[in-house]
């Protein structure tokens, strides 16, 4: 797993790439947008870190040369602005996520995970979480190597729960994923699901939170 | 300035018909004093016509009748003596006093008393015969006196009348007058110290313009000071937040690293410190947006209430689970009108606030939806609460509670009550059952809802 990081301070620079090393992945540094620039000319990567406050062309200008050059790859904004103006605009110039700084390392690493996972789904058709492993093609499910015998419905509840982890998703967002399975479902009978989908869930590494009142979450995972 | 204007308008006001009053008097009195002198006189000539007629050696027999004629002036009682040179009364009452005429003088009139009454005598010399005599009409003065209180009642009234009137078309007109001044003053009066829009002059007299002109040049001064201000406190904050990070990320590597196992106390130590450097930046950051504003700092929109609080759980579910907190919800939809990133800081200002000061076990619930016709946002706890006499302070930048344990930087709560501020509310701090705090906003609903 390979991925860049478009950061012009280097104590940040170097942090996160001493990080992202120790968790086995792959790190190229650039210290601005045209040397970001440079290397997505000659190197594929599998993900991009992004300053936005940087020297000459800001980090926006790159993620959008990005996505103008046809590259899909999941890019993650570190700002240290994060009024709501800057994060908009950072999303709608194609960045997939951010974060302010400053940021603790295990939360850099779980949204990359996050994103890693959300753009392998598209890629191989495939969500994997902790051992878990959904096939969106064959609708199969694997639990630590072994296949895990889903419904339907616990299918659609748990591909929701992969895909927003590690957002919470709401009772009602799940009622509407059910919709096109059974009209007359109700939010209880979506807790029946998820206490099943808890208990074949049991054996392995994968836990499914409630939080009163909202939903549900897939935890997580440790480190 | 209503009382300047109005004792300057009124004092003059009053002394000039004051003296007018006093100069009407005057003359309206030597007029009626002049006819009545002219009463007088004439008496004096009649006299004088039935001497020359009736000739002085008949020693001026005066009959009854023309006596009676004579005296006959209710209700004035006349009193008349005709005296020779040597003074000798010839005709006439005996006892009326002895006026020196001017030399050469014929007829003078002159203020006397007699028999302890005020009155009025005309005195005339004549040489009738080769005779020189001096002939005296005395009258009281009563009729006088009645026409000078006539003169002062019908006089006087009107014009106290006039001063009155003067005065109440005075005080009506500068008040009148006056009266946009008060509507700007009440304008004035009513803002928050942090609105600092111009006054708007169409509404305003054209004669306060200039100075309402200098007004605002005095708001747009304040206004981009405190602008100033806070995009330094901003500005400060970003650059501070990357040297942070790399700290922050310096720190994380020595924990997984395992540099300071010697001594993992430091290393907690290093890290709250760290932590609580970030939160502060973060909240000088929201403390200095809401603030720098006064009005909200975008067109306020439609903002469901629900979904910012169903958001909110992500950004906060790990924070309670690491402290070991029941974070819950309890949400009905309901819309308000407002800036959604302000609304979502307040709320997010809240749930930390609840989640630092409730101790591990404790129950944390927010809520939103309808409730007595208004919509509200809530966040209750069961911790410590907020003793009554600091639910003032805790509004103060950078206050603290004394002796509170938690980690907080006093940011939390004045940037709730600035966003608040911001969307007509305020920030409610209720006691909750059987302990904990409740802290609860509530905004109209949108009209069309």
């Amino acid at each position: 797993m390979r991925i860049l990081v478009v950061e012009d301070e280097p104590l940040v620079a170097q942090g996160l790439k001493q990080g992202l090393v120790q968790l086995g992945y792959a790190v190229d540094v650039a210290g601005s947008a045209e040397e970001a620039e440079g290397f997505v000319g000659v190197e594929e990567f599998d993900m991009a870190l992004v300053d936005i406050g940087l020297p000459k062309a800001d980090g926006l200008h790159f993620i959008r040369q990005l996505r103008a050059a046809g590259k899909g790859l999941p890019v993650l904004i570190l700002t240290a602005r994060d009024s709501m103006e800057d994060t908009v605009s950072g999303l709608d110039a194609g960045a997939d996520d951010y974060l302010t700084k400053p940021y603790r390392l295990p939360e850099v690493a779980a949204r990359i995970r996050a994103l890693i996972r959300r753009s392998n789904a598209i890629a191989d058709a495939c969500l994997r979480h902790n051992g878990l492993c959904l096939d969106t093609r064959s609708r199969s499910a694997m639990l630590d190597g072994d296949a895990l015998d889903l419904t339907n419905r616990e299918w659609a509840i748990l591909e929701q729960l992969l895909m927003a982890s590690p957002a919470v998703v709401s009772k009602d967002r799940l009622v509407n994923s059910l919709a096109g399975w059974d009209k007359d479902i109700t939010p209880n009978a979506v807790e029946v699901h998820v206490s099943r989908l808890r208990s074949k869930l049991a054996a392995g590494n994968v836990t499914i939170r409630t939080i009163r009142g909202i939903g549900y979450r897939v935890d997580a995972p440790e480190n | 300035m209503r009382q300047r204007l109005i004792v300057a308008l009124a004092v003059p006001l009053i002394i000039i018909l004051g003296v007018s009053s006093v100069f009407d008097y005057r003359m309206a009195r030597s007029m009626s004093d002049a006819a009545s002198d002219q009463g007088l006189a004439d008496a004096v000539f009649d006299l004088e016509t039935h001497i020359r007629n009736h000739g002085l050696t008949s020693r001026l027999d005066l009959n009854e009748e023309s006596e009676a004629m004579l005296r006959s002036n209710a209700p004035d009682a006349i009193y008349f003596s005709i005296r020779d040179a040597a003074g000798q009364v010839l005709a006439g009452d005996q006892d009326i006093p002895v006026f020196a005429l001017p030399a050469g003088g014929k007829l003078s009139f002159f203020d006397a008393s007699y028999h302890d009454t005020a009155m009025r005598a005309a005195v005339h010399r004549v040489s009738i015969e080769d005779t020189e005599i001096s002939i005296t009409v005395m009258e009281t003065t009563r009729k006088r006196q009645r026409a000078q209180r006539e003169i002062l009642s019908g006089l006087l009234l009107p014009n106290l009348a006039v001063i009155i009137a003067s005065l109440l078309t005075v005080l009506f007109g500068v008040r009148r007058g006056l009266l946009p001044l008060g509507a700007v003053e009440r304008e004035i009066a009513a803002r928050s110290p942090h609105d600092l829009r111009e006054i708007d002059l169409a509404s305003s007299p054209h004669e306060i313009h200039p100075m309402l002109r200098r007004l605002n040049q005095l708001f747009v001064q304040l206004r981009e000071a405190a602008e100033a201000q806070n995009r330094f406190i901003a500005d400060a904050a970003h650059q501070l937040r990357t040297p942070l990070a790399g700290l922050q990320t310096q720190i994380d590597l020595a924990v997984s690293e395992g540099s300071f196992s010697k001594n993992e106390g430091r290393l907690q130590s290093i890290e709250q410190g760290t932590a609580q450097i970030g939160r502060l930046l973060g909240q000088l950051l929201s403390y200095a947006r809401a603030e720098a504003s006064g009005s909200l700092p975008g067109k306020p929109e439609r903002v469901a209430l629900e979904q910012i609080v169903e958001r909110s759980a992500s950004t906060f579910f790990d924070a309670a689970l690491a402290k070991d907190v029941d974070l819950g919800f309890d949400i009905s939809p309901v819309v308000v009108t407002g800036l959604q990133w302000l609304l979502a800081e307040a709320l997010a200002n809240l749930i930390d606030n609840a989640i630092r000061y409730t101790p591990p076990g404790g129950c944390i619930t927010v809520r939103c939806g309808k409730a007595d016709g208004k919509a509200f946002l809530e966040v209750e706890d069961n911790g410590p609460g907020i003793p009554e006499v600091h639910r003032q302070d805790v509004f103060q930048r950078f206050y603290r509670i004394p002796g509170s344990p938690s980690n907080g930087c006093g940011l939390g709560l004045p940037i709730v009550r600035e966003i608040a501020e911001l969307h007509g509310t305020e920030v409610m701090l209720i006691s909750a059952q059987p302990s904990g705090l409740r802290a609860r906003l509530e905004f109209p609903l949108p009209a069309n809802d």
